[in-house]
Formats: C-alpha cells, structure tokens, sequence
C-alpha cells in the first residue's frame, strides 16, 4: 500500500474501499447535506439520513441535491433520532456516525452513553486531524485539537496511540510522533516535559505502539530539517514529523487555524476512541474539507 | 586508567600531592589509626581537633606518635566542629573528616551559615564507593544517608555528583544506571518517571559526560544476561558504573546488605560543600575510614 501523502489521494484510497454505510444525526442540515451529496456521488458513502423526511427533501430541492440514493428514516424528535443513528452504528448497520443539525451536547450524550454509547468503559476520548499545508511534503497528524483540554500523561499516551494508527491507516509504517514544546529543555517545572520524557522512555521500552518519537521539541525541530542541523540537537525526528502531539488545547487549536487561516490548509479530523469512526464537522470547515473528514471517517472504519 | 578496586584508590591517592585534612573532635581511636595511616601513606597531612589530653593518651595506647597530627585543644565538639570549618575557609584544609561528634552536629558545623562551609545553594548529599565482591568493578552509589526522598533537581546533584566521582577514579564515560522496580516505565511509580526524565536530560546534553539511562531495575543495572533475557536495550544494560536510588530507603537497603551481608568493603564521602567531607559512622572499620579519606583526597579539588 502506498503512502498517503495528500488529502486528495485519501479521497482517492476510499473511493477503491466497499461503500460505507454513514447514519447522519439529524440531518436536515444544508451543511452536511452538501458534504454527504459529494461523498455520493463519488460512490464511497451510502448515506442513511436520520430526521425530519420533509425537512431534508425540501432542503435537498432546494440544493438541487437528487436524495433518490438517500436512505431516509424520518423522526421528528432530535433525541430520538440521534439514539437510533448510535444504535445503527453500534450494532453493526452502519459504519460511521456522523452529526448532523443535532447540538453536540445531545449529540455527545448519545455516543457517551454507558450502556448504548460507542466509546468502551476507560477508553480516553481524543481528537485527530490530519492537515495538509502546501509548504510541507507530507501530512501532519495534529492532537487533540478538539477534545481534550489540558491532556494528562494517560490521555497523551492516548493521544499517541491514535495519531499511530491513524497515520499507520495511512501507509506510514514507522511514523515520526513529535511530542511539542515550546523548547527541548527537559525541565521538571513544566508538566509537559515529564509526561514526554515519560512517553519517549516508555516507547524505548516498548510498551506503546512502535514509532520513532521525541520531545520535549519545538515545532522547528519537528518540522525543519535545517533548524535542527543549525541548532545541533540530535533528534531522531530530524525536522520530518508526521505526527504533532500538543500539551494543551490552546496550542492546538490556535496551531491549526493558524495553518486553516494562514496557509492555505485543508484537514480531515476524527474523533478518537470509539468502538466506530465519529465524524462531528465545524460549519466554518471548508467543503473541501468536509469531504476529507467523510473520507477519514470511511478509511478509519476500514478493519 | 580507570580503578577497580578500592586498594587502587589508596595506590592512586599515594602518587598525588598530599591533601589537608581536618579531624572534628577526633576522639576516638578508629579515627586517628586511620588518619595515622592515611599520614604514613604520604596521602595527607592532618590536624585533629579535640580534647587534646585524651587524643595523646589514646595515641599512646595504640603506640602512634602524636607529634604526627598538629592537635588544636577543644573540649566543645560543635566548636571543633566549626573550628574544622574555620580552617577550610581559611584555605587550610581540603578535607574534613568526623571524629566523635555526633552526625547531627557534624552536618550543623557544615552548614553553618556564618562559619560553615556550603557554596551558595548547593545540594549536600552523599556518594558511596562500593566494591561488591565478585562483580569486578567499584560501584558509585548515591544517596544512601543524606537525602530521604529526593526531588528531581536533587537526584539530578546527586548524579552530577555520582559522574563526577567516578571521572576523578579515572572512568571517563560511566554508565549511570537509575533505579526503579522495573525497567518498565508506569506512572503509577514516581521513581519510574523521574527517571525517565532524568534519561531525557542527559539526552539533551543537560547532564554531561556519562550515559545515563532508567528506569531500570537492579538486575537491569548490573546482571547483563537478564539484560539478554529480557530484551533490555539501555546503554547501560548490566554494566551500570553508578547508581542512582530513587530513596534513602533503597539505597541504606543496598548498601547495608552489601557490607553487612555480603562483606563489601567501601569508601563514603559527604558532597556538595566546598571540600569532600568523610561522615564515617563509629561502626565502620578503620579501613573503611581509610578508603574514605584516599576517596575525599582523590575527589578533591580544591
């Protein structure tokens, strides 16, 4: 299998995958109607859209959108929609879940729940985005841009354990996990570096998948070549990082919209953790990158 | 050339210039034979503080000559203590030693803070030489009698200290070993943690002129066939120089059962003051007292 490098090729991976089943919360979203339309009609997705019938084929006349090849289960009742979309997903008819017109409160309540849900008992939840900048050769595996706050070092091994697999999914065997600080002094006042040192160890011992891993290092030693030969540090990452973990959502975050806003970015992010791929999309994403988060959530949910 | 056993460092220590070495309150016989010793092997000179008349008469007993040690008279022991101090200050001494007063008021004198002997807000903590019969090489370990429950920085000193120890016994790249229960890094186990963060300083060159890795655990440290067994990949692996113990606890555990039990000879300094300070207790041997001091005389810089 050949490395994934660029969210087009991702798209062009699913597209050679059996259809996934997607059940959509709600779905009587203009949003993700467009988005699912696209998936259609490249032939990766059969959507099945949960809510109010009237609603979603009005908005697809609307649209201009042929909902002949939609499966439509009507509900009138958002709740109660969501807990049948979760259902579908958890005992096997469909292969992702996705939000649609749903709050993600009442949306989250549903996959969280502990007899229903689709996260298993312990399991961390996370968040990864894949992104793809024009300035860098290949993809950046981001953590966790969404979920977790301020990660302790339990839910930033999670973190690794994800971007691993989804960056392995990606036909990266040996991935390179750059464990971001501000600098790479190792410094017991700053929590961050004792969890890394703690993880780097921990992966030289291998009780954690295999990777090539370091930190604490800044984002020039992740990603620059150069600035590591300039600045000496013998890393083994050696400025080609595939994977991004951050010590907190602040860095995250503002890291990936700087790159959205600034940088001609495109992403496809998940939600981590459970049992099947959850796809829940921010309205201000970009087409473009609704489709690679339909077509991550089709490639994660690959066995 | 790197020594190996202890009678090497009291061979090394001979060719040497002589150190100065000061006694506090140097009551007691196991001391002044060793001192006595430590004169005839050309390694120090020596002042001994203390009641003068009983250091002459316990002298006499054992048959050394007094006029050996210049003897300064003080029926205080603190004041000998301090007295001890004074002339390390002064540039008139590069070790001090413990004779009859108590650990306690020992470490006092040395922290004292208008006559003591500490620099700045250095961390004072202990490193013993350990020649474990049978294992053909010394073992530098640390901390087994200061410090309790070190923090981070204090068990980066403490391996400063340990690397810098075995750099003045002629071994220029150790292999520092720090101790956990298993190699295996959980964070349930703080030991496990610091260590691997101690590992992850010395990869960034804040820890210089070793190499340093952990968690590991003892057989880890100095067994390599179950390094082999295991599977244990750590510049280390079975072949530690020197080791690091997470607590007092697992280092007094260590080094008692290597003396007591299994009849290891070894030399202790206390570190981190201005010179190497011998804190022998009543119970070691004067040979041990011996080792101590070539240790202090080969440690010593200044």
């Amino acid at each position: 299998m050949s490395t994934i490098t660029r969210l087009s090729q991702l798209v062009e991976r699913v597209k050679s995958l059996p259809k996934k089943r997607i059940a959509i919360a709600v779905a009587e979203d203009q949003n993700t109607l467009t988005a699912i339309n696209e998936a259609t009609q490249m032939g990766f997705i059969h959507p099945i859209m949960l809510g109010n019938k009237d609603k979603i084929i009005a908005l697809c006349e609307h649209e201009k959108i042929d909902y002949s090849r939609f499966e439509i289960l009507h509900f009138e009742n958002d709740i109660e929609a969501t807990k049948e979309a979760v259902r579908l997903v958890r005992e096997g008819m469909a292969d992702v879940l996705m939000k649609g017109l749903v709050n993600t409160d009442k949306f989250l309540k549903a996959v969280l729940d502990k007899e229903k849900g689709l996260l298993p008992p312990k399991t961390v939840m996370s968040y990864v985005c894949a992104i793809e900048v024009p300035k860098y050769k290949k993809l950046l595996f981001v953590s966790d841009t969404a979920v977790l706050p301020f990660p302790d070092l339990d839910q930033k091994i999670a973190m690794v354990k994800y971007a691993v697999n989804m960056a392995n999914k990606f036909g990266i065997e040996k991935p390179k996990v750059a464990l971001l600080s501000a600098a790479e002094k190792v410094s017991p006042h700053f929590q961050s570096t004792l969890d890394y040192a703690a993880i780097c160890k921990m992966v030289e011992r291998k009780q954690l998948p295999d990777c090539t891993i370091d930190g604490p290092v800044d984002l020039f030693l992740a990603c620059d070549p150069e600035s590591v030969e300039i600045k000496g540090i013998p890393t083994p990452l050696a400025g080609e990082a595939d994977v991004l973990i951050c010590p907190s959502i602040e860095a995250s975050n503002i890291f990936y919209k700087g790159l959205m806003l600034f940088a001609e970015g495109e992403l496809a992010g998940l939600i981590q953790g459970t049992i099947k791929p959850v796809v829940v999309m921010s309205r201000s994403e970009s087409a473009k990158s609704k489709l690679y988060c339909i077509a991550l959530s089709c490639l994660m949910s690959e066995e | 050339m790197q020594i190996t056993k202890l009678q090497e460092m009291l061979e090394e220590a001979k060719k040497r210039p002589k150190k100065r070495l000061v006694v506090a309150y140097a009551n007691d016989l196991h001391t002044i034979e060793a001192v006595d010793e430590a004169i005839s092997m050309d390694i120090v000179t020596a002042t001994l503080t203390g009641d003068e008349n009983n250091i002459k008469r316990l002298c006499a007993e054992a048959g050394i000559d007094h006029t050996r040690f210049e003897i300064i008279h003080e029926t205080s022991d603190i004041e000998a203590g301090l007295k001890c101090c004074d002339m390390i200050n002064k540039g008139y001494g590069n070790i001090i030693m413990k004779g009859t007063l108590s650990t306690d008021n020992y470490m006092r004198c040395i922290l004292n803070k208008e006559r003591g002997i500490m620099v700045g807000k250095s961390i004072l903590t202990h490193v013993s030489v350990i020649e474990p019969n049978g294992f053909g090489k010394l073992l530098i370990v640390g901390d087994v009698a200061v410090i309790p429950q070190p923090d981070i920085a204090q068990k980066v000193a403490i391996v400063k200290h340990l690397i810098s120890t075995a750099h003045s016994l002629g071994n220029e790249m150790p292999k520092v070993g720090l101790l956990a229960a298993t190699e295996k890094v959980s964070y349930k186990i703080p030991s496990c943690v610091d260590a691997a963060l101690i590992a992850k300083m010395a990869d960034r060159g804040e820890i210089k002129g070793a190499l340093v890795d952990g968690p590991l655990a003892l057989d880890g440290l100095i067994d390599k066939e179950s390094c082999e067994i295991k599977g244990i990949k750590s510049t280390v692996a079975g072949d530690a120089d020197c080791i690091l113990f997470p607590n007092i606890e697992s280092g007094n555990v260590f080094y008692k059962t290597c003396t007591k039990l299994l009849n290891s000879e070894l030399a202790a300094n206390v570190v981190g003051a201005k010179v190497p300070a011998i804190l022998s207790s009543r119970g070691d041997s004067a040979l041990t007292k011996l080792y101590s001091i070539a240790l202090a005389a080969l440690t010593s810089t200044n």
